[in-house]
């Protein structure tokens, strides 16, 4: 493998990622590789049968604090395990959303019956979450979202439409932002439910993003949730969603990265024996140029990474930190899928599919880095929060 | 002969002593408001050496001292930082090369740099890396060969050369017979000089062509370094600026446009110094990689700190354009360190041997 070399994480996680690399051995076996890349890309990554596997083996909830079923892993250790599973091509994504983020909201804002109910069915692999934040008119300004939610008893009457639900079609519930104070300042009126997505009055409409995956609008018509099922107080959900989303931004831009590295090993391992018009690709001096640009910003990201685990260590919350290395990520990943274009012509059009395709799948790269730019918070957003919370610089 | 140190190291708590320490003796003995005039005057320069050597600066980076790379590539943000020409990448490659296994004249010379008396100027010769930064041969006891563009010249009592034919670390007296010396003015300040010798006489010690190529990684590491202090200051300067310039009513911190451009440098400047020092530390800690890491620093920071350098004036305007501000030789030290030994070129060819293997 044509690879950067990897940096010490440490004994812990050293150790750690031995044991994550031979249990995805024994059980992401060839046979279900076979199969799972058999299916249409849309469908690829998302496996609720594999989740509860690794549920029952405790891989998922591995950095949780133990009070909570979890193992306490260090943020070394769980990137340790992000990058394994990621090289192993095995799919996290049916569970991803309700471990990372659902339940970073649960341990610190949940309900002790909340946790018991939806925690350790989350860390059996047992649930699956889509977010629904973003709204026709609240996009980048959040706070803004209108999707309305009236109690009516021991319900929540919910209202409403949320767009570019990831996941959306698939899930079983939604982490759903909705306004309950029409009258307060708009921070102050949010609260947050956990849906049923197979509820009466619910409407799910996917649409294919370009990456390849889909994303949905979900329509609320008098949608009734059970008032349990609030995390969090009644207009204090902005708290909810922001202390959920923080140190979590660390473990996405890891999964993320671990992606754009294992893209490149292809790509570099590719260019180490291609033969174009009889010339060795390796030896054109733009291509290494272009190379060497590349695994010198992927060291960067690397490093980006390394500071905000050892910040989350640290026991510290990454606000300006984690945004610079979702801004850097993702932004190295369209450079990423841009230079493919540039070194592999018109074949780095061809995707994994298409016969005699070199590499394949870079143009998926590419229409992915869009996504990174985008979701989470547009990288012009992060760049304002860096501009306040980085470089004290005014509002 | 390794050039991995084994000592034990300092903790990040003594590493930050050490930089406040450094810090606080340059203010005192390089202002701000003299570097520029002070650099081109050499006794200021030597006066300023004692002072460092006195705090043990001139040790760094020795087999036997406790300071490793980590130590090093601090002390040079801190000289980027204040425009400052201290001798310190002759003594460091000193350090390095002659530790050890010097000669009687070598181990005098040695001594000397420890206590302020001597200055080194380094000329890598074949090992430079920059194609026409000339080359050195050895014929016994003496040198014949040329050497463009060393630093430190005009202040320097000796030259450290390193030779390729056969691999030798030579110490040459600045008053050498058969040594000339042109200066060659451009972007850096101090000027760069380039050296002549003829038959010129030497003490000359016998060193592995794989420990000289690793010494000239070091200093293209402390050279990136210098520049990332010069690149900081310059933008700190910036941020400042932006907090308080009013322009249409309101701070120019507040336009989006600002904002956006002095994040990208913070993105750059954080992400420069991380790959500096994770590279230093793998070098200190005895990890084989650290070339890799090395070069991959360089090859980030070429560019991206070129464009701090460029994106800084901009946020500060006319205001930092003038040669009074310290803006203008901040500018002047990132592009000239940047550029040496064959700059980000270089850098992502040697990534791409790494990756890909060597051109065949």
């Amino acid at each position: 493998m044509a690879t950067l070399p990897a940096h010490d994480m440490g004994a812990a996680a050293n150790a750690f990622r031995k044991d994550a690399r031979e249990w995805l051995a024994k059980h992401w076996t060839a046979e279900k590789r076979a199969a799972h890349a058999r299916k249409p890309f849309k469908e690829r990554g998302w496996d609720t049968e594999f989740s509860r596997l690794m549920g029952r083996d405790g891989w998922i909830g591995i950095g949780w604090p133990k009070q909570f079923g979890g193992q306490g892993r260090s943020a070394s250790e769980q990137i340790a395990f992000i990058t394994e599973l990621a090289n192993s091509g095995a799919p996290g994504q049916a569970h991803g959303t309700g471990e990372s983020i659902v339940a970073h909201a649960l341990f610190s804002h949940g309900s002790k019956e909340q946790q018991d109910e939806w925690l350790s069915a989350i860390r059996r692999g047992e649930r699956s979450f889509a977010l629904g934040y973003s709204e026709p008119e609240a996009g980048s300004d959040l706070a803004s979202l209108r999707t309305r939610a009236v109690r009516d008893g021991d319900d929540w009457i919910v209202n409403g439409q949320k767009l570019w639900s990831t996941g959306g079609d698939k899930a079983e519930y939604v982490w759903l932002a909705v306004r309950t104070d029409p009258d307060a300042k708009k921070h102050a009126g949010i609260s947050v439910l956990i849906a049923d997505l197979h509820s009466s009055g619910v409407t799910i409409r996917p649409s294919l993003a370009l990456y390849g995956k889909t994303f949905s609008a979900t329509f609320y018509d008098d949608v009734r949730v059970p008032a349990k099922n609030m995390v969090g107080k009644v207009n204090d959900g902005w708290k909810v969603i922001t202390d959920a989303l923080a140190a979590e931004r660390v473990m996405i831009s890891a999964t993320r990265m671990a992606g754009i590295e294992r893209a490149f090993d292809h790509f570099t391992e590719y260019l180490k024996t291609a033969i174009v018009d009889g010339k060795a690709l390796r030896n054109d001096p733009l291509i290494r140029d272009r190379i060497g640009a590349l695994a010198a910003d992927i060291e960067v990201a690397r490093q980006f990474q390394i500071r905000n685990a050892r910040l989350v260590e640290q026991g510290r919350v990454p606000i300006h930190e984690a945004a610079i290395g979702k801004v850097f990520t993702s932004e190295l990943q369209e450079r990423l899928g841009q230079a493919a274009l540039d070194i592999l012509g018109t074949g780095g059009l061809l995707s994994e599919d298409a016969p005699g395709a070199p590499v394949g799948e870079m143009e998926q790269v590419l229409r992915h880095s869009i996504m990174g730019m985008i979701g989470g918070g547009t990288n012009e957003i992060q760049r304002n929060v860096i501009a306040l919370r980085g470089l004290d610089l005014p509002r | 002969m390794s050039i991995q140190g084994t000592a034990e190291r300092l903790s990040d708590f003594d590493r930050n002593l050490l930089r406040r320490s450094v810090r606080e003796l340059l203010s005192r003995c390089w202002p701000a408001g003299d570097a520029v005039e002070r650099a081109s005057n050499a006794p200021a320069i030597a006066a300023l050496w004692q002072d460092m050597a006195s705090q043990g600066l001139a040790s760094l980076a020795s087999n036997t001292g406790e300071t490793g790379l980590r130590e090093s590539v601090l002390v040079f943000e801190e000289l980027g930082r204040a425009a400052c020409p201290a001798p310190l990448l002759g003594a460091v490659a000193a350090n390095l090369a002659l530790a050890g296994q010097s000669t009687n004249a070598t181990r005098a010379v040695l001594d000397d740099v420890h206590q302020g008396k001597a200055a080194i100027a380094l000329a890598l010769g074949a090992f430079d890396g920059d194609k026409a930064a000339g080359r050195v041969e050895a014929h016994g006891n003496e040198l014949t060969g040329r050497a463009s563009f060393v630093e430190g010249v005009q202040a320097a009592t000796h030259i450290l050369v390193f030779t390729d034919t056969p691999a030798r670390a030579a110490v040459v007296t600045s008053g050498a017979s058969g040594l000339s010396t042109q200066e060659t003015p451009g972007l850096a300040v101090p000027a760069f000089a380039e050296l002549t010798f003829a038959s010129t006489p030497a003490a000359l010690v016998e060193v592995s062509p794989n420990v000289l190529a690793d010494i000239a990684l070091v200093a293209r590491l402390a050279c990136l370094a210098r520049a990332l202090g010069a690149a900081q200051r310059a933008f700190d300067l910036a941020v400042d600026h932006a907090k308080v310039r009013k322009q249409f009513g309101q701070f120019i911190g507040q336009f989006q446009a600002v904002q956006h451009k002095l994040v990208n440098g913070l993105i750059t400047l954080d992400g420069t110094r991380l790959a500096l020092e994770s590279a230093a530390e793998a070098r200190d800690g005895g990890d084989p990689e650290w070339r890799v890491f090395a070069q991959a620093a360089l090859a980030f920071a070429g560019p991206a700190l070129r464009d701090v350098s460029i994106q800084t004036h901009r946020a500060l305007g006319a205001i930092g354009y003038a040669e009074e501000h310290e803006a203008p030789r901040h500018f002047r030290r990132v592009h000239a360190d940047l550029a040496r030994f064959g700059g980000t070129p270089r850098a992502r060819a040697e990534l791409a041997d790494f990756l890909l293997g060597p051109v065949q």
